[in-house]
């Protein structure tokens, strides 16, 4: 089925056959936008019922002088401050929920984009409340701070906004490119000791949360819903599933110099509820590797008792996961991912995947359920070698009737996300996809890669709604 | 639909604010405060026409009474004229006790003997909570009042000490 990739547009052809836009598909996407549109507002609801609160319980009382005012805003930014940090543990606690409407990627986006405002805000909020408390008392700074420290709680609410600041820092992009993993990935855990630590003082010190006031029920219930979040999705469904399907490490199959298949075996992996396209965190219990979880596509549909991922040796992680001994226990949490035909809102299929990001399309293909010629299928490899399952894709298109091209070869130094060779020759994406309007296009590969195509197809007039990415950097 | 999330998303925000705002300002306390003070004493005048009273931000024992002339109170309880002094409340920011006045069968004045004093903070939220709790206390005639918020360790003291005042008082 691999072809010469055509680098001509070739005019729409009339499909007799052209599969239409079911009515299921039209509102599943609708509820999902829906869903997604509520999600945003319910977050910046949150954060002014944060500030409403405060208003209603007659914090304006105090904004009679400049001492009063500055810790007015001081206590507001704490308070939302603190709000957002809230959210951000919700985004980060992969509940199913959230990853069907957004899809966990883009939570983790919106965790990130938060991390910097709300480390502002806390910081803003200490500063502010030392300000104006030493404005009201008459006090220098310094004799302020004492005082402060003096108070139930408040040492440990200075130990948080450290952790907060180490948090914060060791995430910032440039920073954390240059620190191990497990550096990061160990300071990143301080968080959840950075809210519990930062508790205390909200409840004592803070007379806004003070006993019998509606805001400390509604700041009470915030906390439980956010490490209540964590503590059943991130933990406890994890530990039910994993004890449920007792997935071991059945052998590893290198399949090209750095990309090996695991094939794990387990009771009835049918029922995971995998749709093909979705992936799990999985944990490997070795003496080395046990201790982090990696996000891993499946790269086969799991039958009842056998399960395959395919892991490219990207680092040291994934370095130690592929030397596990036959027989490791491993554990998971998931299935996660938005990149699943439930995804879908077209007639066609489009799939352009790069290297290692072949594994979900491989599921997707397996396990959709595609018509003759509904789905074309550009693989993306700088060498031969590493279009990984080439042969299996081949296999699968030719029995989906799906349309498979190659471009191989580098990208040379004008860029692009197809090989320079075929650029030169006039292929484009509308060459290769001649149906791209009435088309979802699936993309998954590096991040750079990935941007690239994405800019290409917009710059084509595809839809936000029919561009679907995988992220596989986080 | 980014547009619809925006718009829905501000709609949300400014009404809760909204609601937020009218719930602060038109529950009295926005209107009672008037000054606040630094440091040390606060006095808060009252509408009643009573003599200003002094709440003392240090632990010296029941000397200051806010004894008053008080004019126009209508006598509906059977409390017998006085002054009494209620029970000492603890908190984990000092001791609180008042002390109220009964004339003419009503609450007449309430002084606080002792307010929480743990610190520099403490006393700068008890100072200003204390003429607002006693302004409310004259107004309802009772100890049955809402608490000042930021000060709740300081209200909840001060209306238990009136209320175990109140009971000596009979009132």
């Amino acid at each position: 089925m691999t072809a010469t990739l055509p680098h001509v547009a070739a005019t729409p052809e009339v499909t007799r056959s052209a599969p239409t836009i079911d009515a299921g598909r039209r509102r599943r996407l609708q509820r999902r936008r829906l869903a997604s549109d509520l999600l945003v507002m319910a977050f910046w609801a949150s954060g002014a019922a944060a500030a409403a609160l405060y208003l209603a319980s007659g914090g304006l009382a105090d904004w009679t002088s400049a001492g009063g005012i500055v810790t007015g805003v001081g206590i507001l930014a704490g308070l939302i401050g603190t709000d957002f940090v809230l959210v951000m543990l919700v985004l980060a606690a992969r509940i199913p929920v959230l990853d069907a409407v957004v899809g966990h990627d883009r939570a983790m986006a919106v965790h990130r984009r938060l991390g910097k405002p709300a480390l502002y805000l806390l910081l803003a909020h200490g500063a502010l409340l030392l300000i104006g408390y030493a404005l009201t008392a008459q006090l220098d700074l310094v004799a302020q701070f004492v005082q402060l420290w003096e108070l139930p709680d408040m040492p440990l609410a200075f130990l948080a906004i450290g952790l907060f600041v180490a948090v914060v820092v060791t995430s910032l992009v440039a920073v954390r490119r240059k620190l191990p993993y497990e550096f990061w990935y160990g300071v990143h855990l301080l968080s959840y000791a950075a809210v519990l630590t930062a508790l205390p003082h909200q409840l004592s010190v803070g007379g806004v949360l003070a006993e019998g006031t509606v805001q400390r029920v509604y700041w009470i219930g915030l906390y439980i819903v956010a490490i209540g979040s964590i503590v059943v999705f991130r933990v406890a469904e994890p530990i039910v599933s994993s004890l449920r399907h007792r997935m071991r490490v059945e052998r590893v199959e290198w399949i090209a110099p750095d990309v090996a298949s695991l094939h794990l075996t387990g009771r009835r992996l049918d029922l995971l509820g995998a749709r093909g396209g979705q992936y799990f965190f999985w944990r490997f219990w070795s003496g080395r590797t046990w201790w982090h979880a990696h996000p891993i596509s499946l790269s086969a549909e799991p039958t009842a008792r056998r399960a395959r991922i395919t892991v490219r040796v990207l680092g040291e992680g994934t370095r130690r996961m592929t030397r596990v001994a036959p027989g490791t226990p491993v554990s998971f949490s998931g299935p996660f991912g938005l990149f699943t035909d439930a995804a879908r809102t077209s007639p066609r299929l489009a799939i352009v995947a790069a290297g290692i990001g072949v594994t979900p399309v491989r599921a997707l293909l397996e396990s959709g359920d595609l018509a003759h010629g509904e789905a074309t299928i550009l693989l993306r490899g700088s060498t031969d070698d590493a279009v990984f399952l080439a042969d299996e894709l081949r296999e699968l298109a030719g029995r989906r009737g799906a349309r498979l091209f190659r471009s191989v070869g580098p990208r040379g130094a004008t860029g692009g996300w197809l090989s320079a060779a075929d650029r030169a020759r006039g292929v484009t994406i509308r060459s290769i996809f001649p149906e791209l309007a009435q088309s979802d296009l699936y993309i998954c590969g590096p991040q750079a890669w990935t941007d690239a195509v994405v800019a290409d197809a917009r710059a084509a007039g595809v839809h936000e709604d029919r561009i679907h990415t995988e992220r596989f950097d986080w | 639909m980014r547009t619809r999330a925006i718009l829905g998303s501000a709609l949300a925000a400014f009404s809760i604010l909204a609601i937020g705002w009218e719930a602060g300002t038109s529950n009295g306390t926005l209107a009672t405060t008037t000054t606040t003070d630094t440091g040390g004493t606060a006095s808060g005048t009252t509408g009643t026409g009573s003599s200003s009273s002094s709440s003392s931000n240090t632990t010296d024992s029941g000397s200051t009474s806010g004894s008053d002339s008080s004019s126009s109170t209508t006598s509906t309880s059977g409390a017998a004229d006085g002054t009494y002094s209620g029970s000492v409340e603890s908190t984990r920011f000092g001791d609180v006790q008042v002390q109220v006045t009964i004339s003419g069968g009503a609450i007449t004045d309430v002084t606080a003997l002792k307010l929480t004093d743990h610190d520099g903070r403490s006393v700068q939220i008890s100072n200003r909570a204390a003429p607002i709790l006693r302004q409310e206390v004259l107004a309802s005639q009772s100890a049955n009042v809402q608490m000042v918020g930021g000060a709740t360790y300081t209200s909840e003291a001060y209306l238990s000490s009136l209320q175990s005042a109140l009971d000596q008082a009979g009132f």
